[in-house]
């Protein structure tokens, strides 16, 4: 697995570069005539992302996730999966970087082998990091009024998150 | 939809920061006012460097004069003890008033700490901040790597074979987009490398199809139905190989999580796909544009 996806990228870069030549592009011209705009585009996404990753930033620091998980786990323990997964349905939209913190944490508290781990892992393949992913694309071309962008990413985050449990409760059973 | 869900990140961590504060104030955690009394004994003869019990935590301390001890701390030490040195500028060492000392007790009076939880949620969002530039400064290679690649694969042709694989499909999900437009093919690569699991190669080239998208959109401020659907399935992301950072927190395991995480994904994927197709179609109907 892990030598496919190392495989991946360099043989598209190869095919690339190649296709170009046959077709007699200039391609270092070409290349760097596309890549002027990368500048832009980042510094573009910046206030954005600062908006974004430091209302999260505070939502996270102030412990209130602690406090909805505290509310969830009755609902958890009424429909039979493992609270610990919440933890991962609730910060897997808001932060990348917490949600591979939460699941380092429970394979260290769980090991890899338990169902609560690969329900999370699969939580954590199946879906993105939904704020950051529009702070990012909508920041590049300066859209503010972001429509019905956002309810449609977390409802599909809600329907991953639950498939998550259902196909691995049914999966691994 | 997105300002409420911003403002109440926002209002909801502060408000919790807040109450949990007052809290600590009622119950007096970090024990301020108290004077803590601990037997302490010099070390080896030493005039200056002596090992006293905090919190039944061992600790060994230096006395700058008679009025001050320099408590050291490490990892270890008792996590109140930590967060008021740090609140106090020294994670290392915190320094006590020494209000009384016989030969063998030591009354010690430890700083106050106050307002500790609001404290660290300030302190996180200023950090945050500073990470969100770090974060977009460190895109720029990236994205000026991928998006030469694509004026390449674009210039010679190669994005069209590409795009004519899944060209019936795109054209479905996006109806209103003239056929044969550029913005299919940074669309299909932009699939192309979800699919794969290449998410660094996917933000570049979902950025280079939302440009090509806001080229086509009437009002430049506000989302377009094309844009809301392209989102939707970039954040569901439609997958079959996991994301490089699973493979390399789970290692082999990862891969008899490979047909959850296919249906899991298709789940999510299919339910972006409906919701967007929902949307678009009331707010035409409503005839106006709707509102976030």
């Amino acid at each position: 697995m892990q030598q496919l996806s190392s495989l991946i990228l360099p043989l598209l870069i190869l095919a690339i570069v190649c296709y170009g030549l046959i077709k007699r592009i200039a391609v270092y011209e070409e290349f760097v005539d596309g890549a002027k705009d990368g500048f832009n585009i980042a510094v573009n996404i910046i206030p954005y992302l600062v908006a974004m990753l430091f209302a999260i930033a505070i939502f996270r620091a102030s412990g209130a996730l602690d406090f909805i998980l505290l509310l969830l786990t009755p609902l958890a323990d009424l429909l039979n999966f493992p609270a610990e997964v919440i933890t991962m349905g609730v910060i897997r939209p808001l932060t990348g970087s917490g949600s591979v913190g939460v699941l380092a944490e429970l394979i260290n508290t769980h090991g890899e082998d338990s169902i609560i781990v690969k329900i999370a892992a699969v939580m954590f393949g199946s879906t993105e990091t939904t704020l950051y992913v529009l702070a990012v694309y909508f920041g590049a071309v300066k859209i503010k009024n972001t429509s019905y962008a956002v309810q449609a990413g977390l409802m599909a985050d809600f329907a991953g998150f639950i498939a998550a449990i259902i196909v691995c409760l049914w999966y691994f059973s | 939809m997105l300002n409420k869900i911003w403002a109440g990140l926002i209002i909801l961590g502060l408000l919790f920061a807040t109450g949990q504060d007052i809290q600590d104030e009622i119950t007096n955690t970090y024990n301020n006012g108290v004077i803590h009394n601990t037997p302490y004994s010099y070390i080896e003869h030493s005039s200056n460097q002596l090992s006293l019990t905090l919190h039944n935590v061992p600790l060994s301390a230096d006395i700058k004069n008679d009025q001050l001890l320099h408590i050291h701390l490490n990892t270890n030490s008792p996590i109140n003890l930590l967060k008021i040195a740090r609140a106090n500028g020294n994670k290392n060492a915190l320094i006590a008033r020494i209000i009384s000392k016989n030969d063998t007790q030591l009354s010690i009076l430890l700083p106050e700490l106050h307002w500790h939880k609001l404290r660290s949620v300030t302190e996180a969002a200023f950090d945050m901040a500073k990470f969100a530039v770090k974060l977009a400064i460190g895109l720029i290679g990236i994205m000026a790597l991928w998006l030469g690649l694509m004026q390449i694969a674009e210039k010679s042709g190669l994005i069209n074979h590409v795009v004519k694989l899944v060209q019936p499909l795109l054209y479905w999900l996006f109806p209103n987009i003239p056929k044969g437009h550029p913005v299919f093919g940074s669309i299909s690569m932009n699939m192309a490398a979800n699919i794969l699991g290449l998410g660094n190669a996917a933000t570049p080239l979902g950025i280079k199809a939302m440009q090509q998208l806001q080229s086509l959109n009437d009002n430049k401020n506000t989302a377009s139905d094309e844009m809301c659907m392209f989102l939707a399935l970039n954040t569901s992301s439609v997958q079959l190989l996991p994301p490089v950072t699973l493979i390399a927190l789970m290692g082999t395991q990862v891969s008899e999580l490979i047909i959850p995480i296919i249906l899991a994904t298709s789940c999510s994927t299919i339910t972006a796909i409906v919701v967007a197709k929902l949307y678009s179609r009331r707010c035409n109907k409503q005839d106006t544009t709707c509102n976030s």
